[in-house]
C-alpha cells in the first residue's frame, strides 16, 4: 500500500518465459471463476425454463419465464419469509452494533483491570462453534424468564422459542464482532480523547462523539457481516420457529426444496435466486471494506 | 508483520500531566465508564455463550429429556454412545470430511491468492466471482447443488455426458455421496481463505522478495523463504476457523441428503440434531456435544504442533 512510488520493474526486458507464465496465469483465474460462478448462473437459466425444458438437460431457456418468479411466490409464502429475514437482519445488526462498539471500545481504550484476559476471554469465545451449544441454549431461551408465559423461574410457558426476540438477541453480539472493534478503536491514537477530556467532554461523549465516527469502516464492515450471518442462518430459525409467521427465507427454501421427488426446480431456483440476490448486490457494493475488515480480523490479531 | 495495515499516529504535542489527585479522579471516572460499556456484552456472552456451554458438559451426564423428572446417570450416555451405529457413523464422517475439504481447500486458496497476488488485472472482478459463494447462504447453495447433482438433468452428468461418462447418481450412489458433499464444501469455503491469505501477501515485505531477487533466489526460493515463513500466524488463523467451520457442517447436510444414503453422509451436527429435536434425548445429544468440542480441540491442538514444527524447521 505504501511502497506505491516506487515500484519500478525488477528486470527491465522479460523473457518469453514470463510471458507465457502470464498467459497460464490468467487462463487458470478464468477458469476458476468459472467455477465459482457456473452454479449461479445455471441457477438463474433454470429459473426461467418450463417444466417440460428441465426434464432434460439444456443451458438456455426457450423463453424467458418471468412469471415463473410470480407463481414461485404464490405456491410458497417467499414474500412473507422475505420480510421476516429482513427483520431479523437489521433487529440483530442494531443490537450488534449497540453492544460490540461499546464493548470494544472499553476494551481497547479504557483502563479496566484485566483488559488483557477479558480480550482472551472473548477470543476464547470466538472459537466455540454455535453447534456446541444447541441444546442448552435452546432450553435456556425457553426458559427467559417473563416471556411466553413463563414465571419468574422461567417455568411454564416456552419463553423465547418462536418470537423475534428468540431469532434476534442470542445470536447478535458475537464476540468476533467486539473483537473487531476492539481492533480498529486500538489504532486510534489516545491523543484525540485525551484532548476531548481536557476539552471537558464525559467519557461517554468521547466514546460517541469522538471516537466511534472515527471507525465509520468498521462500522460498515460490523454490519455487512452481521447482515449477512442473520440473512443466511438457518439452523437457530429450524431450532425455535414452528409458524410460518417467523420463518426467514432460508428455511422457506429448505422446506421447499425438502422432497426431491416433487420439487419444481424452476419455481425453486426462482427463489433461491431471490434468496441470495440481495446479498450478492450488498456484497459488491461494500467489497472494499467488507476485504479490508476479514483481513484486518485475520492479521491483526 | 502488518506495518502496513497499522496506522501511525500523528505526533502531537506533548501535554502536561494534570495534578495527580485530579488525574486519579480522572481514571477512576474512566474505569467506570468501561465496566458499563463492557457490561452488556459480559452479560451476553455470559448468559448465551458460557452458561450453554458449562450446561451443555452438565447435561451430558443426565436422561434430560424436556420432562420434569430426570436423574444423573454419569458417563452411561458416553458409553452407549460408543456402541451407537449413527454416531459412529458420524464421527468417522465427520473426521474424513474435515480431514479432506481443509486441507484442499487451504492449499487451493493459497494457490489461487498467489496467482491473484501478481499485480494482475481486473483483481475486483476475480475476488467477486471467488467470493460470491461464501456470502451465499448454504441453504441456497445447496438447493443449487441438488440441483446441479440431479441424476436426470442436472449439470453434472449433462456435462460429463460431453465427454462420453454415464450418468451418475450422485447423492444416492453410497460412493460418491459424501465426495459430492464434499466437493460443495470447498467450493464454498474458498473465498474468504483467498481474501485473508491476499490480505497477508500484501503484508509481506517487498523489500525482502525483491532483495532476494536481486541476489538471484528462484521463484521457487523466494515463496519458500521469504513468503512462506510470513504467512504463519495466518496459516494458523485460517486453519482454526477452517476446523471451526467443517466440524459444524450442517445446512448442506440436511439439505442435500439428510445424512444418507444409509448413514453414509451422517454428520455429528446432524446426529446431535436429530437426537436432541427428533428423538428428544437432550442428556445423549449433549454427550455427543462434549465430543464434538474435544475434537475440535484436538484438532486445533494438532494444528499448533504442526505451525511449530514449520517454524522450528
Amino acid at each position: 500500500m505504501t511502497s506505491a512510488t516506487v515500484t519500478g520493474p525488477i528486470a527491465g526486458s522479460k523473457a518469453p518465459g514470463l510471458r507465457v507464465g502470464r498467459v497460464l496465469l490468467y487462463v487458470a483465474l478464468c477458469l476458476g471463476a468459472l467455477v465459482m460462478i457456473t452454479p449461479f448462473v445455471w441457477m438463474v437459466l433454470t429459473a426461467f425454463k418450463s417444466d417440460l425444458e428441465i426434464a432434460k438437460f439444456s443451458w438456455l431457456p426457450g423463453e424467458l419465464r418471468w412469471r415463473n418468479f410470480v407463481e414461485a411466490m404464490q405456491t410458497a409464502p417467499f414474500l412473507r419469509y422475505f420480510r421476516n429475514s429482513l427483520f431479523i437482519a437489521i433487529g440483530e445488526t442494531a443490537f450488534t452494533l449497540a453492544v460490540c462498539t461499546t464493548a470494544g471500545y472499553a476494551l481497547a481504550k479504557l483502563p479496566i483491570r484485566g483488559s488483557k484476559a477479558l480480550l482472551s476471554y472473548f477470543i476464547l469465545l470466538l472459537l466455540v462453534p454455535f453447534q456446541i451449544i444447541l441444546v442448552p441454549l435452546f432450553l435456556i431461551v425457553k426458559s427467559i424468564p417473563l416471556f411466553g408465559g413463563n414465571n419468574i423461574l422461567g417455568q411454564g410457558g416456552i419463553g423465547w422459542l418462536n418470537s423475534w426476540w428468540g431469532l434476534i438477541i442470542p445470536l447478535g453480539a458475537a464476540p468476533l464482532f467486539t473483537f473487531l472493534a476492539r481492533q480498529f478503536y486500538v489504532s486510534l491514537p489516545n491523543e484525540l480523547a485525551q484532548a476531548a477530556r481536557v476539552d471537558g467532554l464525559g467519557e461517554f461523549g468521547i466514546f460517541w462523539r469522538i471516537m466511534t465516527p472515527l471507525i465509520k469502516p468498521a462500522l460498515i464492515t460490523i454490519c455487512v457481516f452481521q447482515i449477512e450471518a442473520a440473512w443466511n442462518a438457518f439452523l437457530w430459525p429450524l431450532m425455535i420457529t414452528t409458524s410460518d409467521e417467523m420463518r426467514p427465507l432460508q428455511l422457506g427454501l429448505a422446506i421447499f426444496a425438502q422432497n426431491p421427488a416433487e420439487v419444481q426446480w424452476p419455481y425453486l431456483m426462482a427463489g433461491t435466486a431471490l434468496a441470495t440476490l440481495p446479498m450478492i448486490v450488498m456484497f459488491i457494493f461494500a467489497q472494499k471494506r467488507f476485504v479490508e475488515g476479514m483481513a484486518n480480523v485475520g492479521i491483526k490479531g | 508483520m502488518s506495518a502496513t495495515l497499522e496506522r501511525t499516529p500523528t505526533v502531537a504535542s506533548p501535554r502536561r500531566d494534570a495534578p495527580a489527585k485530579d488525574s486519579r479522579k480522572l481514571v477512576r471516572s474512566q474505569v467506570r465508564a468501561g465496566w458499563l460499556l463492557l457490561a452488556p456484552a459480559l452479560l451476553h456472552s455470559g448468559i448465551f455463550l458460557v452458561i450453554p456451554i458449562i450446561f451443555a458438559v452438565a447435561l451430558s451426564f443426565t436422561d434430560y429429556s424436556f420432562g420434569d423428572s430426570w436423574s444423573w446417570v454419569g458417563f452411561e450416555n458416553y458409553s452407549v454412545l460408543f456402541g451407537d451405529a449413527n454416531f459412529r457413523a458420524a464421527f468417522a464422517n465427520t473426521v474424513l470430511y474435515a480431514v479432506v475439504v481443509i486441507p484442499v481447500s487451504m492449499a487451493v486458496s493459497l494457490a489461487i491468492a498467489l496467482g491473484l497476488n501478481q499485480k494482475i488485472r481486473g483483481l475486483g472482478f476475480f475476488r467477486t466471482a471467488f467470493y460470491v459463494p461464501t456470502v451465499t447462504a448454504t441453504v441456497a447453495i445447496a438447493t443449487i447443488w441438488l440441483w446441479i447433482y440431479n441424476p436426470g438433468s442436472g449439470l453434472a452428468n449433462g456435462f460429463l455426458s460431453l465427454f462420453g461418462f454415464a450418468p451418475n447418481q450422485w447423492l444416492s450412489n453410497p460412493d460418491t455421496a459424501l465426495p459430492s458433499l464434499m466437493v460443495v464444501g470447498i467450493w464454498q469455503g474458498l473465498g474468504t481463505k483467498i481474501i485473508i491469505y491476499l490480505a497477508a501477501l500484501q503484508g509481506v515485505s517487498r523489500d525482502l522478495q525483491e532483495s532476494a531477487a536481486l541476489d538471484g533466489a528462484s521463484r521457487w526460493q523466494r515463496f519458500a523463504n521469504v513468503t512462506w515463513p510470513a504467512l504463519g500466524p495466518v496459516q494458523f488463523f485460517v486453519l482454526v476457523t477452517s476446523i471451526v467451520g467443517t466440524f459444524q457442517v450442517f445446512d448442506l447436510v440436511y439439505v442435500m441428503t439428510d445424512g444418507g444414503p444409509g448413514t453414509e453422509t451422517m454428520v455429528l451436527v446432524l446426529d446431535i440434531y436429530q437426537n436432541a429435536f427428533q428423538d428428544l434425548r437432550l442428556g445423549f445429544a449433549s454427550a455427543e456435544t462434549v465430543i464434538l468440542m474435544l475434537l475440535i480441540a484436538v484438532f486445533i491442538g494438532l494444528g499448533r504442533l504442526l505451525q511449530k514444527a514449520d517454524v522450528n524447521d
